[in-house]
């Protein structure tokens, strides 16, 4: 008897574990009314701006350093090069909404893994528009529900100056990857951080001029 | 008005013919010796540099700038100072790399892509690297300077550098200029400039 109830003990501590990991992204907001049906990202939108980037990639205790360049080619796609300091091309991506293409990689990034990891990042960063199918909000935040696949992405707008800082890309009952963004014009973030919660893999980027 | 522009199209194409100019034998010969000779005297260099990196999709070059200082035999700092700080010394078969304050090292001493990249960079700023048999190199006059032109042998090192271009100062017989060939769009090209032949420099610049 006594057995049994410590096993149903256990089992109920290990449900609730799981019930509170499974939560929803949303849990700790407040939904709201709808207030827009779209939103558009200005940070990589003008096709005019080279945006290059000083970065830094940590991924399982290695680093990895260099220059994030980034330029709207047309009015789908984006041509992403990641170089060394020197100016050696590490790797060249075309990448839309529904499209991607290597134009060259290095033999030592040559990995698929690494590969779509990049492009899920890459792809989400230059994304351009969202449709929104939810709203929350939290003190700070209004917080916009927009469906990717089978997936979401949830875009935290400042309440105090309608900035973009945050997309969290996330399933159904966790986040998956986060973005966050530093902008003083909202034309374009000056620092940019890519953070991943299942894997150990975080790319800091900081916007520079050159001379 | 059409003549006119025609001979103005010829004047131009002209002009970009008689920029580079294969070199004679003799030339070849004698450019090659002024070179050693100056760079068989160097043993410490130290030189500003300014970085343009190209990409044909990109409105504009990427420019950084920094300080280069090498000492014999195989001792090198490469510097970037503008718009970041990024520091990279070769010593002792190691890499030390200095990222706005944040330190680390790699053991190279026994890869052969990175003393072969060490070999490269000395090779390039002090201009001796003809008797390298790893390269096919060209010769050519350019006005008021000299022009090398390295094409790798080896096919690995093909896949990162398409081509190696030095210019050279006539009166110096040093590099004034490099420009690394990643494809025939892209490359980077380092000007050097306000270089310092022998001045005494410590081992402890090379520090990281």
């Amino acid at each position: 008897m006594q057995k049994s109830t410590i096993q149903f003990l256990l089992i109920n501590c290990f449900l609730a574990i799981v019930l509170v990991s499974c939560g929803s992204v949303t849990k700790n907001y407040t939904p709201k009314k709808l207030d827009k049906t779209s939103y558009e990202v200005p940070y990589f939108s003008d096709s005019k701006t080279d945006y290059v980037y000083k970065t830094n990639i940590k991924v399982y205790g290695n680093e990895i350093s260099g220059i994030f360049i980034a330029k709207k080619i047309n009015d789908t796609t984006h041509r992403i090069v990641f170089t060394t300091e020197f100016g050696n091309k590490l790797l060249d991506f075309e990448i839309s909404d529904n499209s991607f293409k290597v134009n060259s990689i290095v033999s030592e990034l040559d990995r698929k893994i690494l590969i779509n990891t990049l492009k899920e990042d890459f792809r989400l960063l230059l994304k351009k528009k969202y449709l929104i199918q939810e709203q929350f909000e939290n003190d700070s935040d209004n917080i916009y529900k927009s469906k990717d696949g089978k997936r979401d992405n949830y875009l935290f707008i400042s309440k105090k100056d309608h900035r973009l800082e945050k997309v969290v890309h996330s399933s159904q009952t966790k986040e998956k990857f986060t973005l966050t963004f530093t902008s003083e014009n909202n034309i374009f973030a000056e620092k940019i951080q890519i953070i991943h919660q299942n894997i150990k893999l975080k790319i800091e980027l900081n916007y520079f001029k050159s001379e | 008005m059409k003549t006119k522009i025609a001979l103005l199209i010829l004047f131009i194409s002209g002009n970009l013919f008689a920029q580079e100019q294969k070199m004679t034998a003799a030339e070849i010969a004698s450019f090659k010796e002024d070179v050693n000779v100056v760079s068989k005297k160097i043993k410490t260099l130290s030189t500003d540099f300014v970085q343009y990196k190209h990409l044909d999709f990109l409105s504009k070059d990427i420019e950084t700038s920094g300080k280069m200082i090498f000492k014999e035999p195989n001792l090198l700092q490469w510097q970037y100072k503008k718009p970041y700080n990024y520091s990279i010394v070769f010593k002792n078969g190691k890499i030390l790399i200095n990222d706005e304050g944040k330190k680390s090292a790699v053991d190279i001493g026994n890869s052969k892509i990175f003393g072969r990249i060490n070999k490269l960079i000395v090779g390039s700023v002090s201009g001796n690297m003809f008797d390298d048999k790893e390269f096919t190199i060209s010769y050519f006059k350019v006005k008021g300077q000299n022009l090398a032109k390295f094409v790798p042998k080896d096919a690995t090192l093909k896949k990162y550098i398409k081509q190696i271009e030095l210019t050279f100062d006539k009166e110096e017989a040093t590099v004034v200029q490099v420009k690394l060939l990643e494809s025939s769009e892209d490359y980077t090209r380092i000007v050097l400039k306000n270089k310092v032949i022998n001045a005494k420099i410590d081992d402890s610049v090379f520090t990281n």
